[in-house]
């Protein structure tokens, strides 16, 4: 088994509002293997952004990490001062972002945008910069880079913005990228492409991915393995085919009922209920008060984390008791 | 219609297709190239910036005049009353065109003269450098403050917005006028040389009207820096400001590089209406008795004569038309910057 560039033990982060402590993220443990693509799955207010930004330690005020461990290749970003943190990002770990529409500074030209993350890490003289973001452009296949890296933001496409954000994210050639959400503001085409560029760009710069995603589908493309969340809580970690194949946590397999299909005639499973309030969230399992199965020990007991085959576990109290249809059998 | 240009490279002039013309624009589409384009096509705006580049041209009218014998010196010591531009005096003439006509030619008298003889345009063309020195000085020295403490708050938030915004929100509610004129009298009366001399050209700084400045700018910063404040806060929650933090990103590079450009349009525009209400302070500030007398300003002007004002009516109005003129000009340019810079604003 290839060593972990990641590991993320029993991570909290919490947001300190005046309406109370939101527990945003509450013990997340998981673990992301050198050149693997992870994807994190959950409902809007789930945590995966959160898990992101806490690893690169950017998380936003008024929230704040509270504990755990986050090891990146050996060493704990938790305990790492802020200085040393920011030569990490951008070099080491770097983000994409939801909304390619705000996510490039509107006052400075391509070109300008890119030559600063380059020069700004790395010793380089302008000249050799210029060259370097002419291929960064060239690598995510923007035409024409001479002439559009002269050009603002605003003189670009949604997709194309996109992909610029992606040279950026990859200017300095990151180990690890996390692409949090990064189709959900392109129409179907332009998703596609994008995401078959990153599929591209992961194989040939060797990176390891975090995908970032509520939309399953985009999800069983592009991961090998899959972290589901729940209210800031892992509900289960499974190999992208076992999870679609045999969900073991009643969350997963109502997740993948109400993904819409195409091809067949069924109506849309909705999950009942919304994400609880995660300033008092709901005792023991916190799926419990959403879910078909729960019994009472759901609500008394927080469930940890099981082994339940090879590279499969999950935090259910009653997944031995219970089988539930995976993605292709609820179909048929 | 078609364009004549040479584009790079071929060294030969062609002419511009459509598809060319496309390329070109798009090549000048920064923010800047766009909101002038955006400008040109505001009548009052392009009015504004007329009557502003007039104003600027007075300082080079008054030396050019004043060499040319066109207008008269300006008084050394207007407070003295024993300088007389004219022997005998000619005091109290009306408006008139007449010396237009006259040998030697001259402009005085256009505007008429006032009880004391001084010939009023002359005055108004020697004051009017004060008139923008007041207004940028003014306007920079809020800005300064406000673009500090706007930037700090904002950025920062938390206990740091609370504890500068509680104190921007002090200088607000101040009655402003009235601790500007108590300031300014306690600080006039320490004044020991009406003028400082700056070394290189011999540049004659007043020092009661940079004190005046100086007070007017403390008081009036507050209101700035609340709007950059809510600048700040609203671009602070753009997405590209969180790039830029996950790119390693110091909060000196993001304050500086990132979000401060982007405040700038709102910026400019302020400070052009901040100039215009800075021009009409001071010469309230003057007119009321409250000014550097060594200096001569149009609301010093005003001051002067106002208990003649039922005999010299000119020596009023005119001088008020100036400072009219001026306000109005800063506002229409801060107007059609507002709309060039910030179209948002106004959908």
């Amino acid at each position: 088994m290839p060593e972990s560039i990641l590991t993320v033990e029993g991570l909290k982060t919490y947001f300190f509002t005046e309406a109370g402590v939101v527990q945003a993220v509450d013990g997340i443990s998981f673990n992301l293997r050198k050149g693997e693509s992870l994807g994190l799955v959950g409902e809007s207010g789930s945590g995966k952004t959160v898990s992101a930004l806490s690893v690169l330690r950017i998380v936003p005020r008024p929230g704040k990490i509270i504990e755990g461990k986050i090891e990146f290749n050996g060493h704990n970003l938790l305990k790492k001062t802020e200085e040393e943190m920011r030569k990490i990002r951008g070099n080491e770990i770097a983000i994409i972002f939801q909304d390619p529409s705000s996510s490039l500074n509107p006052v400075y030209t391509i070109e300008t945008q890119l030559k600063d993350v380059i020069t700004a890490h790395q010793t380089q003289p302008r000249e050799q910069a210029r060259e370097k973001v002419m291929e960064l452009l060239k690598l995510v296949g923007i035409p024409d880079p001479e002439t559009r890296m002269m050009e603002y933001p605003h003189q670009f496409s949604g997709g194309m913005k996109q992909r610029v954000a992606i040279a950026r994210a990859l200017a300095l050639e990151p180990k690890l990228l996390f692409a949090d959400e990064p189709t959900t503001n392109l129409d179907v085409t332009i998703q596609a492409q994008v995401l078959g560029l990153l599929n591209d760009l992961k194989k040939k710069l060797g990176m390891s991915l975090v995908m970032i995603s509520h939309d399953m589908g985009i999800i069983a493309e592009m991961t090998a393995r899959i972290v589901v969340l729940y209210a800031g809580r892992v509900c289960e970690i499974a190999r992208t085919n076992d999870l679609f194949e045999q969900p073991r946590h009643p969350y997963t397999a109502a997740l993948l009922e109400a993904v819409p299909r195409l091809d067949m005639r069924k109506t849309l499973q909705v999950i009942p209920g919304n994400i609880p309030n995660l300033i008092e969230p709901p005792s023991g399992c916190r799926f419990h008060p959403r879910c078909e199965y729960s019994q009472d020990i759901c609500a008394k007991k927080v469930p940890t984390l099981e082994q339940v085959g090879p590279d499969h576990f999950v935090a259910c109290h009653m997944w031995q008791k219970i089988t539930l249809k995976g993605e292709r059998a609820s179909h048929e | 219609m078609f364009t004549w240009t040479r584009e790079s490279g071929s060294g030969r002039p062609r002419k511009m297709t459509s598809n060319n013309k496309e390329k070109a624009s798009r090549r000048s589409a920064s923010q800047w190239a766009v909101a002038w384009r955006r400008f040109k096509r505001n009548k009052p705006g392009v009015i504004g910036l007329t009557m502003v580049i007039i104003l600027f041209l007075f300082p080079l009218f008054e030396f050019a005049f004043t060499q040319l014998g066109w207008i008269f010196p300006a008084r050394p010591d207007p407070a003295a009353y024993t300088f007389f531009y004219e022997i005998p005096p000619k005091i109290r003439q009306p408006p008139s065109l007449e010396n237009l006509f006259k040998q030697p030619f001259r402009f005085t008298g256009i505007f008429g003269t006032t009880s004391i003889g001084s010939d009023v345009l002359s005055d108004m063309i020697h004051a009017a450098k004060y008139t923008l020195y007041v207004g940028i000085l003014v306007t920079a020295i809020t800005m300064a403050l406000s673009v500090a403490v706007g930037a700090t708050a904002g950025f920062f938030g938390g206990w740091v917005d609370n504890v500068l915004m509680r104190i921007a929100e002090v200088f607000l509610v101040f009655p402003s006028l009235l601790l500007i004129l108590v300031f300014v009298r306690i600080f006039t009366l320490t004044v020991g040389e009406p003028f400082w001399t700056i070394p290189p050209f011999n540049i004659q700084i007043p020092t009661g009207l940079t004190i005046v400045i100086v007070v007017v700018a403390i008081f009036n910063w507050g209101s700035n820096a609340r709007m950059i404040r809510g600048e700040f806060l609203r671009i602070r929650e753009l997405e590209f400001v969180e790039a830029e933090r996950a790119l390693g990103a110091g909060n000196g590079r993001i304050i500086f590089r990132h979000i401060l450009p982007n405040v700038l349009s709102s910026v400019i525009v302020v400070s052009s209406l901040t100039i215009a209400y800075a021009i009409l302070l001071e010469a309230a500030v003057s007119f009321l008795g409250f000014g550097d007398v060594n200096t001569i300003t149009w609301g010093q002007i005003l001051q002067e004569n106002f208990g003649d004002a039922r005999v010299v009516w000119w020596a009023e109005f005119f001088p008020g038309l100036a400072i009219l003129f001026s306000v109005f000009a800063f506002n229409l340019l801060g107007d059609g910057l507002s709309d060039a810079l910030n179209p948002r604003l106004r959908e």
